[in-house]
């Protein structure tokens, strides 16, 4: 059973529907008391840094039960998008810090005239060593982001898949049992699907 | 690298899906989610519903039947139809959409349309800029509702104004060639596209893969196509189809 | 469903067992319906030179007829084998067709596709009817609400209303279709039966919106197609050698065309009423038709069917959350549906016994293809009681 969290940023809909579609069992919640129960969780999220980071740290017991079940009892845990953001220590959008959970930091694209910002469409993100989220993906690894600002690890080992836009970035993290990807696997048709199933399966 | 774009754009009125011409004669199509349903299944990167009757009184949107539509993609979908206010553009996220289309807003509000690019990113806000050539004079004028009310605007002045509102896409409809297979309007995209610096999604007129090639050759990345994949040839039978990729 | 050694006959030569209605078996246990099939493969000369003869006559009729026209006859298309395959075989036979298509809204992607791929690399030209999307809906609604099995019978009666209405918007008489018996069997009389009347009785009596696209095949309009308009019912692939597997790798090959690996998933309502609603609500398992016309013809032995049919039918994924949706019904409805009382096609008004009384003008009219023969041998006479 999987659990998105719902604290009031990005679409957990979406979620919802892909893994019903793969046919793994999935819930929403909002309530931290229910959270702590989770087997496995999924940290979505779109928007502004700060803005999700505040809603986090407000909501009763909530960052709280999330440290607990990333750090301490070592749940498998999915932060998807500004969900994987918030998994870096800080970021060059916003003034509150992140979680922390995964040594690494978010930084703003470089301004370029010939690119555009946001990354918005369809990338190929690639897998850069063996990993149980990347499992059995096809050679055409094409996920769809949509994203101002991209996640640089402070350590090489944390970074499992990589993505070229104008500069090279990781497009998935790893560290333990925390797992983060950039792009929207619930908008990516079926690397998206390989993505959730891999993720329920750990 | 990022991929290029084919978008198909569907069009809604009331429950069914249609197909229009030069924004005229909507032909039906067919079921709403029965059709997106199918593109998903063909795997598009990205789709385009527009409700045409939202300039009507009591147009309100339908949240049902959006919600029914996005639950049958696992692709970004974005919606245009009646958006006014944050509350209605709101919904439309939840229900699943990644992206709203504003049309006749942007003319009658534009206050509005830049506190929905604050609340909710500019990358979630498309701009939707339909325009028909005069006969006399051979420029280019901005319509809206539908392509029924001409705001007397010259379509580059148009667009960038829009950019100023911090609207993150363009897509940008030649009502002339709309449902026509005549082909894209080649100038006058090259030329907006020349003093923009948002993507511009092209769309009106797109009659075979030839004219997809045409379009990505000029470095237009981003289309939207209609007749082309409703019909299965101009002037003949409804078919749900996608052009082949490994041909554009 | 399953078939159980013990206490069940067989037939000796396809799998057809002793539930199948209206069989019966002869001495050497071979059943009915085999024997049906050998018929008509006599009488058209199947992958035989008789057979050739007789179609290069009927060809070389369609060309003559329709000579002045744009088109020189109809074909209906689903985006399936067969009728892929007839438009493949029709353009090689050098006739003009018109490819008709009745979109009932529920289409897969695999259906449009390979209608777009086959009539593309063809060049021919496309007719498609879409029928309002609410409208349909309601009517299938109306089926599962009268618990008959028949779910998509108005899906074929409007193909069929389809095909013939266009064959006379366009002046032309002859219909190809792409049925094979060799590949099909014959479905058995009585297990199912639709007409234009049942569908409207069962509508009139558990629907809710009224019909205004929906194009049924009344009798009055089944007889001027006939009679009046004198449209001739082809099934060219009854006259020759046909192998879905050889017709399958042709269509890759010539036109780009796509195989599913599994009947009637070109339609959703078709793949709910195979995998779903006959099997869970009626235990009706149509496999059996296919697998035995498998057997019969030596493409499959008789063991490997046997243990196909019995294994459970798995529905896709994410199918009857689909119908759900279309038809508008929450779970708890869809439960008391499946639990629902069963009716059958006798509880109902249908056209059958004016079939019945009609037998020996339908026989005349099958021998002058004016109505295929499968028609008459399943319309017009009446059911055996067991």
């Amino acid at each position: 059973m999987i659990t998105i969290i719902d604290y009031g940023i990005g679409n957990v809909g979406s979620m919802l529907n892909m893994f019903k579609h793969i046919g793994v069992e999935a819930i929403i919640e909002s309530n931290p008391i229910i959270i702590r129960k989770a087997k496995k969780l999924v940290l979505p999220g779109v928007g502004s840094f700060d803005a999700a980071m505040n809603n986090i740290n407000s909501i009763t017991g909530l960052r709280d039960v999330l440290d607990y079940k990333a750090l301490a009892e070592r749940i498998p845990i999915l932060g998807v998008c500004l969900g994987m953001q918030l998994m870096t220590s800080f970021s060059e959008e916003g003034k509150v810090s992140g979680l922390g959970w995964i040594p690494s930091r978010t930084c703003r694209f470089p301004k370029h005239t010939s690119l555009k910002v946001p990354h918005m469409g369809w990338n190929v993100a690639l897998p850069n060593k063996p990993n149980l989220l990347t499992k059995q993906l096809s050679d055409n690894s094409r996920f769809y982001f949509v994203h101002s600002y991209y996640v640089k690890v402070d350590d090489p080992v944390y970074s499992i898949m990589r993505t070229h836009y104008n500069i090279d970035f990781d497009s998935a993290i790893e560290k333990d049992n925390i797992y983060g990807v950039q792009f929207h696997p619930e908008k990516s048709h079926k690397n998206g699907m390989q993505i959730l199933k891999n993720f329920s399966l750990i | 690298m990022l991929s290029k774009r084919i978008i198909p754009c569907l069009l809604l009125k009331d429950h069914r899906l249609v197909k229009t011409k030069q924004f005229k004669n909507p032909n039906y199509i067919g079921d709403p989610c029965n059709t997106i349903r199918i593109f998903n299944e063909l795997e598009v990167d990205e789709l385009i519903i527009l409700d045409i009757n939202s300039y009507s009184k009591n147009h309100e949107i339908n949240y049902s039947l959006l919600k029914d539509i996005a639950t049958e993609a696992f692709m970004p979908m974005g919606y245009g139809g009646g958006i006014r206010t944050l509350d209605q553009a709101r919904k439309i996220f939840e229900i699943g959409f990644e992206k709203i289309i504003l049309n006749s807003l942007i003319f009658s509000s534009p206050s509005t349309v830049k506190k929905l690019v604050d609340e909710f990113g500019s990358q979630a806000v498309v701009g939707s800029v339909d325009y028909k050539n005069n006969f006399f004079s051979k420029k280019n004028y901005v319509y809206v509702n539908s392509g029924n009310t001409n705001t007397g605007i010259l379509v580059l002045d148009y667009c960038k104004n829009l950019i100023n509102l911090g609207i993150g896409e363009i897509i940008l409809t030649s009502i002339n060639r709309e449902g026509t297979w005549l082909g894209f309007d080649l100038d006058t995209i090259k030329n907006i596209e020349k003093h923009i610096n948002v993507p511009l999604i092209a769309h009106g007129g797109c009659g075979s893969e030839e004219d997809i090639n045409t379009l990505f050759k000029l470095d237009i990345c981003s289309l939207g196509i209609g007749s082309l994949v409703v019909y299965s040839k101009k002037d003949k039978g409804v078919l749900v189809n996608m052009p082949n990729r490994l041909n554009v | 469903m399953k078939i159980s050694e013990i206490g069940s006959q067989i037939c000796s030569r396809c799998i057809y067992d002793n539930r199948i209605s209206n069989i019966s078996f002869d001495k050497q246990g071979v059943c009915n319906y085999c024997h049906q099939v050998d018929n008509l493969a006599d009488e058209y000369g199947t992958g035989m030179v008789k057979g050739e003869q007789l179609l290069a006559k009927i060809i070389e009729d369609i060309r003559n007829a329709g000579k002045k026209k744009k088109y020189d006859c109809i074909i209906g298309v689903s985006g399936g084998t067969d009728s892929s395959y007839l438009l493949l075989k029709a353009k090689e036979w050098k006739l003009r067709p018109l490819a008709v298509h009745y979109d009932n809204t529920w289409n897969s992607a695999l259906a449009t596709m390979n209608i777009k791929k086959v009539t593309s690399a063809l060049d021919i030209d496309l007719f498609t009817y879409v029928v309002d999307n609410k409208e349909v809906d309601d009517i299938k609604k109306s089926f599962l609400l009268a618990g008959v099995a028949e779910f998509d019978a108005d899906t074929d009666i409007a193909f069929v209303q389809v095909l013939r209405s266009t064959a006379a918007k366009y002046g032309i008489r002859y219909i190809l279709e792409g049925h094979s018996f060799i590949t099909e069997g014959l479905s058995p009389v009585g297990s199912n039966y639709f007409d234009g009347a049942y569908i409207a009785d069962i509508h009139d009596r558990f629907g809710s919106k009224k019909r205004k696209t929906f194009p049924n095949l009344t009798f009055y309009h089944f007889m001027k197609w006939i009679l009046v308009y004198r449209q001739k019912f082809i099934r060219p692939l009854w006259y020759i050698n046909y192998s879905k597997e050889t017709a399958r790798q042709e269509l890759i090959t010539k036109t780009g065309w796509q195989y599913y690996g599994g009947h009637h998933l070109e339609n959703r309502a078709s793949e709910f009423a195979h995998t779903v609603w006959l099997p869970k609500k009626f235990k009706i398992d149509l496999r059996n038709l296919n697998l035995a016309a498998n057997v019969r013809r030596g493409v499959m032995d008789k063991k490997t069917a046997l243990s196909l049919y019995n294994q459970t039918i798995v529905p896709q994924l994410g199918l009857i959350d689909y119908v759900k949706k279309r038809i508008d019904i929450s779970d708890t409805q869809y439960q008391q549906i499946m639990t629902g009382p069963i009716r059958t096609w006798r509880n109902f008004y249908t056209y059958k016994k004016r079939f019945e009384r009609l037998r020996p003008l339908f026989y005349l009219l099958a021998k002058a293809n004016l109505v295929p023969t499968s028609f008459y041998l399943k319309y017009c006479f009446p059911e055996k009681i067991t």
